[in-house]
């Protein structure tokens, strides 16, 4: 038992007090970002890179904290969807159906503790998915080559708008654009200065950090501005105890959830709406016999729920393994192991057992620590979302400043985040998705390079990205997913047409 | 319709990418070069921007005139915070900041002044002595 030693050896490193304290901390913080609308898991682990930095964490640390995080959203998304009818995140959309009927009917408590079972059980199932797949993939990762990653990019970038995006075209025209982002800076193999119109402060490039608090952050309050407001949420009143009754209703409809968010998690670019979207479909169809769901039925709250921290635990998998991203949050995170000199990919689980071993692990403590905040302590979250945005975004924007200058003492690049704010939030007006654009930047110099690499091998020709059976079949996973959600997106047109909320 | 303006925003901007493109040469055996995988995007955003010109498909609502006011008065907030915070030092632009954000999102003014000034000093307090992060406390024209 090879994996077993090292989840314990994993384990060790979690129970480090520091680390132990970041489990909590990052679980509550992201409880309570999953839970205020507006700002969804990317916004919040975004914000928070900057933290890490601040604290001196080492990257084994940090990412446990934004693992925690993560989780923790995924857990916090429902809470908003289930009282008030908005979604925390997009996730969460999934999660309004029947939730918030259930909420109507005065069953606010029963929905609460069975979708924050349902997360339980999907984000539990992931990591032990994570565990026993995520080696697998590693061992298997190692026999890819250049033409190999390139294909797997191509298929993140065609599979990240999963059926969440609006307009394929639009989708991919963001990841372009993200591409064209990254080719700013000197060419690292000839180191020709590209597109840098002169000036010495895009020699680096665009530091995808920076840019990604822009994009998320600053585009948010300017989403804020736009109306009137209109007072704060109003937060219904009442015991919020569940009965523990309700807890096992729904057990069937997690664990099919859990399964196929799982799967939805894994694909590169995929991501945690899609494992939520999926997930509440095949149960409409297994269980809808009475025509309740969309009406208030348990099942429909439970299947999305586990659907979607099932996918955040998928998710993982292929950032870890492959350095490709399957969620938004998830490129977030791949943006700061980057920034901290940490090249995720196969040889991860050998250079670095420590860190993916230790996230692991404290994974599966971060789920109990969910489980315990979601179940009992339910109340104090609902009484947080009465905070008023007029407090709460201003001290975001302030914070991803300092954050921001915090790493580069720049004024520059102080000036870059605000100029990325605008074209986020003109993108998100024009019905742009923002996450291909990070993934574009993020991935741009590794596409190059792999691209660069296979053709040094086949010597220019470009038929060498075609004759790998790896790639091939890349290849045809790609069409299949793509055929997949151009026959969903016919069948749920309405569902997801006009959503108006921050991705995962 | 938005999406044409979108669409021929993305043609111009592709097509400058690609054209610009053009300059960047290395002279030694790089089997890529500089300028092909500027090509291989750029060529497809100029085909899916003009897709976009032909086949527009959604039409984006703006802010009206007052909340347009807003965002503009947001944006120069925000340019005015990154110039002068290494002038004029954290806790006294943050507190202008904090303010004035909060106030464009039609905040009560007491509380608004309050939350500013509680907010301002306790984030230097916890991001600079706390955590360590060398934040200017008062700024240059200070100093």
């Amino acid at each position: 038992m090879d994996t077993l030693s090292s989840l314990m050896a994993g384990f060790s490193v979690a129970i480090l007090p520091l680390n132990l304290a970041l489990i909590f901390g990052g679980c509550f913080l992201g409880t309570l970002i999953g839970a205020l609308p507006g700002i969804g898991p990317v916004n919040g682990v975004a914000i928070l890179i900057p933290l890490t930095f601040a604290l001196g964490l080492n990257p084994t640390s940090a990412m446990i904290l934004l693992s925690a995080i993560y989780y923790g959203c995924m857990y916090g998304g429902r809470i908003t969807a289930i009282l008030m009818n908005i979604p925390g995140d997009e996730p969460a959309l999934m999660t309004t159906l029947d939730g918030y009927p259930m909420a109507v009917k005065g069953q606010a408590a029963d929905a609460l503790a069975i979708s924050g079972m349902a997360s339980f059980v999907g984000a539990t199932l992931a990591t032990i998915g994570l565990t026993l797949f995520a080696p697998m993939l590693a061992k298997a990762a190692i026999h890819f080559g250049p033409a190999d990653y390139f294909a797997l990019y191509v298929m993140a970038f065609a599979t990240i708008g999963g059926i969440a995006g609006a307009d394929p075209r639009k989708t991919l025209l963001a990841a372009l654009l993200g591409l064209m982002l990254a080719t700013v800076g000197l060419d690292p193999a000839t180191g020709v200065a590209r597109y840098t119109f002169g000036s010495f402060n895009l020699y680096d490039g665009f530091d995808p950090i920076v840019a990604l608090v822009g994009l998320f952050a600053i585009s948010e309050i300017l989403f804020f501005l736009e109306e009137k407001l209109t007072g704060g949420p109003k937060v219904p009143k009442g015991n919020l105890l569940p009965r523990w009754r309700s807890l096992t209703i729904g057990m069937g409809a997690s664990l099919r959830g859990s399964v196929v968010g799982f799967v939805a998690g894994i694909l590169p670019g995929a991501g945690a709406s899609l494992g939520a979207v999926l997930s509440y479909g095949l149960e409409k169809r297994l269980s809808d016999k009475k025509g309740t769901f969309g009406k208030g039925d348990p099942r429909g709250v439970a299947a999305p729920e586990a659907g979607n921290n099932a996918a955040s635990g998928g998710a993982l998998i292929p950032m870890l393994t492959l350095g490709v991203p399957g969620s938004g949050t998830t490129a977030v995170m791949l943006a700061m192991l980057i920034s901290l000199n940490v090249q995720p990919g196969p040889l991860l689980f050998e250079r670095n057992p420590d860190l993916v071993w230790g996230l692991v692990a404290s994974l599966y403590l971060a789920n109990l620590v969910l489980l315990v905040l979601n179940l009992p302590l339910i109340g104090l979250f609902t009484r947080m979302l009465a905070m008023p945005v007029w407090a709460l975004m201003p001290l975001v924007v302030v914070i991803s400043f300092l954050g921001v200058y915090a790493i580069t003492h720049a004024v520059f690049d102080l000036l870059i985040m605000v100029g990325f704010g605008i074209l986020g939030y003109v993108l998100r007006k024009l019905d742009f998705s923002l996450i291909p654009v990070v993934l574009g930047l993020l991935l741009g110099m590794d596409m190059e390079n792999n691209l660069r690499r296979a053709l040094s091998i086949s010597g220019g020709d470009f038929m060498v990205l075609f004759e790998s059976r790896i790639a091939l079949v890349i290849y045809g996973v790609t069409l299949a997913f793509l055929s997949l959600s151009l026959w969903l997106s016919r069948r749920t047109p309405a569902l997801l047409a006009d959503s108006d909320v921050s991705e995962d | 319709m938005t999406d044409r303006v979108a669409g021929l925003a993305f043609v111009l901007l592709a097509a400058g990418y690609v054209w610009l493109s053009a300059g960047y040469t290395a002279s030694f055996g790089d089997p890529l070069g500089p300028a092909i995988f500027p090509r291989v995007v750029g060529i497809p955003a100029v085909v899916l921007g003009l897709a976009l010109v032909i086949w527009p498909g959604h039409n984006a609502r703006w802010a009206g005139r007052d909340g347009m006011i807003r965002q503009a008065a947001a944006v120069a907030i925000l340019i005015g915070y990154a110039l002068l915070l290494e002038p004029l030092g954290f806790v006294p632009t943050s507190f202008a900041v904090l303010l004035g954000l909060s106030l464009l999102m039609q905040a009560p003014p007491v509380p608004a002044v309050l939350t500013a000034a509680v907010a301002a000093p306790a984030l230097y307090l916890l991001f600079d002595r706390v955590m360590g992060l060398p934040l200017p406390l008062l700024g240059t024209a200070f100093g």
